[in-house]
């Protein structure tokens, strides 16, 4: 694995508006930079991205049937009182989920370390999916690349396929769409889930979040007052089950993408959990809820907020004393603790890896670069190949 | 050796805007759709007598087909708060108000249905149709369908439609109440030093 300069397309910019990737720079700072990209070998991508993700990934389903049984743990994982059998009916009906990014610190040799797992509402997926594949077919194209050039990367692929199984599952052909208002990044993320759909030949209305209502039916409705049926939502589920139509979740009789089992993974609350299943698993980091710190014998440890995205929150102490803290919104319903393992340095940059999984098959890489070793939401996204 | 990247995109699918305009295309699109004419027959009725007259041997299809169109009409038909809201779209005398367990609202009379496949009694289809005799509005003398589709002048009776024309339209309701979601990040948002990042409530 190793970062490798590279010219970027004269016609890029052109390119990026063609195809209404509107949010490549934002406020005057790239996003996608498209001046380096990162290589790894077939062997890195298989045996330390691809296996141990799909491995985790079932190590997470496990955590989810264990806590869905156990109210204390429910608790722990801060999920409303009221959303405990519901979370459990959905996992009990094993309503299908459609896609997950997990984090690792991986810097070409050794077990890559997650850092957490953003199975509800993961970003980054069109830059991911369609951006970084398109850039690859340009440069090889253009000689840029060798023809033998390779790229982690059938997120589009599968996300088509899995859209289609999940319509089918729920005997229906319309999906709606939704985020939130003023936010370009999702927009972008749920326009391309819309286009994958539509690729399916699945109907995909799109409506915001805010805009949601609900009917006289007792069902969800559009802008255009017409029932929501099965609504894919960009918004968390912590959110949703403490707002004021959570009462209407269940009782709506909607079809949730995720599903509401998904609230338990998409929780900080995982990472401990996982630790205590799996102690010394090679790819995760030990991991302790707050009233177990003394279990901790890591001097220098990490504090993250139990709900909280994009970096937000998160601290790092290094003997007691706070070494680097990121602000934000976020730590009322309290935190976790996690052994503190650095980020990878390629350059000046500290390197993060998204794995990818639609449904339980890994689906590809996204490579992020920041300047602090907490990344955050102006991290940048350089794309990858194999290459041997 | 399988690749690990995905096969192949439809970049058509992808692409968002043209540069240069693709004059060519749109009329290549034009071109197409005019020459691949699924289109099929179809007739709007008042109701079941003016179809039965039409079709006398048909009458039990005339007839089935009403009753299921009304049930459609209150499915799918457009609802309002008011009646005076439902009338300025639709007209003095113009709308019906339904009472239902959890509350009541004002939707338009079904001014009549389509019918097509009269002939064949396991493959007729019916839509509900709507016209409005307001002022105020743009249907005013038209035939609407439940989703604001405007066939064509009330006086007409035969259209020649595309098959999707009676695919069932999405079930409409009244809406009590909009904004129950959302709130959390109205309140993280104005949660001070964060401005001038690219945002977003994914991860």
């Amino acid at each position: 694995m190793f970062r490798m300069p590279v010219e970027p397309r004269k016609n890029w910019q052109q390119k990026a508006k063609d195809f209404g990737f509107t949010f490549h720079s934002m406020y005057g700072e790239p996003y996608w930079d498209e001046s380096a990209y990162y290589q790894f070998t077939l062997q890195q991508i298989e045996k330390d991205l691809e296996d141990p993700s799909e491995e985790i990934h079932q190590m997470c389903l496990q955590v989810v049937d264990k806590v869905v049984n156990d109210e204390e743990l429910l608790n722990a994982f801060k999920i409303p009182e009221p959303f405990w059998q519901p979370v459990k009916d959905s996992w009990k009906n094993h309503d299908p989920s459609l896609y997950s990014r997990l984090d690792f610190a991986y810097d070409g040799s050794g077990p890559a370390k997650l850092f957490e797992n953003n199975a509800d509402t993961p970003t980054s997926l069109y830059e991911s999916g369609f951006w970084q594949w398109l850039w690859l077919q340009d440069l090889v194209d253009n000689n840029q690349l060798s023809r033998h050039s390779d790229q982690f990367n059938s997120l589009q692929e599968k996300l088509i396929r899995r859209l289609d199984e999940i319509a089918k599952h729920y005997h229906t052909d319309q999906i709606h769409f939704a985020c939130c208002h003023d936010t370009i990044e999702d927009r972008g993320t749920v326009q391309y889930l819309q286009d994958c759909a539509a690729e399916s030949g699945i109907e995909a209305p799109f409506v915001f979040i805010e805009d949601i209502g609900i009917g006289e039916s007792g069902r969800f409705t559009n802008l255009k007052n017409q029932e929501i049926s099965t609504l894919f939502k960009l918004y968390p589920w912590e959110f949703m089950q403490r707002e004021e139509f959570a009462d209407f979740v269940v009782s709506s009789d909607t079809t949730w993408i995720e599903p509401l089992w998904k609230s338990i993974l998409s929780n900080k609350a995982l990472m401990p959990m996982l630790w205590k299943m799996f102690t010394g698993h090679p790819n995760l980091l030990p991991s302790f809820f707050e009233n177990e710190l003394h279990l901790c014998d890591h001097q220098k440890i990490v504090k993250k907020p139990i709900f909280s995205r994009e970096g937000a929150n998160v601290s790092i102490f290094d003997k007691g004393e706070t070494v680097l803290e990121a602000q934000g919104p976020y730590g009322e319903e309290g935190f976790i603790y996690q052994a503190f393992h650095p980020l990878p340095k390629f350059d000046d940059n500290y390197t993060l890896i998204g794995s990818w999984l639609v449904d339980d098959k890994a689906a590809g890489i996204s490579v992020r670069e920041d300047t602090s070793l907490i990344t955050q939401d102006m991290s940048r996204y350089l794309p990858h190949i194999i290459l041997g | 050796m399988t690749r690990k990247r995905s096969e192949q995109i439809n970049l058509n699918r992808m692409r968002k805007h043209f540069s240069p305009k693709p004059l060519a295309i749109g009329i290549a699109s034009v071109f197409l759709a005019a020459c691949a004419d699924n289109r099929q027959e179809a007739t709007i009725y008042t109701n079941a007598q003016d179809c039965v007259n039409d079709n006398p041997e048909q009458a039990q299809i005339c007839e089935s087909a009403y009753r299921e169109a009304l049930a459609e009409a209150e499915r799918t038909g457009p609802k309002y708060n008011s009646q005076q809201d439902c009338e300025s779209e639709f007209g003095p005398n113009q709308c019906q108000h339904v009472q239902r367990n959890s509350g009541s609202f004002f939707m338009p009379f079904m001014a009549g249905y389509m019918i097509s496949n009269l002939l064949s009694p396991n493959r007729y289809q019916y839509q509900p149709m709507f016209t409005s005799y307001s002022p105020y509005s743009s249907y005013r003398y038209r035939w609407i369908g439940a989703g604001g589709y405007d066939y064509g002048d009330l006086r007409k009776r035969n259209y020649k439609v595309r098959p999707d024309a009676f695919k069932p339209k999405p079930a409409v309701t009244r809406t009590i109440k909009r904004g129950g979601f959302g709130s959390t990040v109205r309140a993280k948002s104005s949660w001070g030093s964060k401005s001038g990042t690219k945002g977003g409530w994914g991860g």
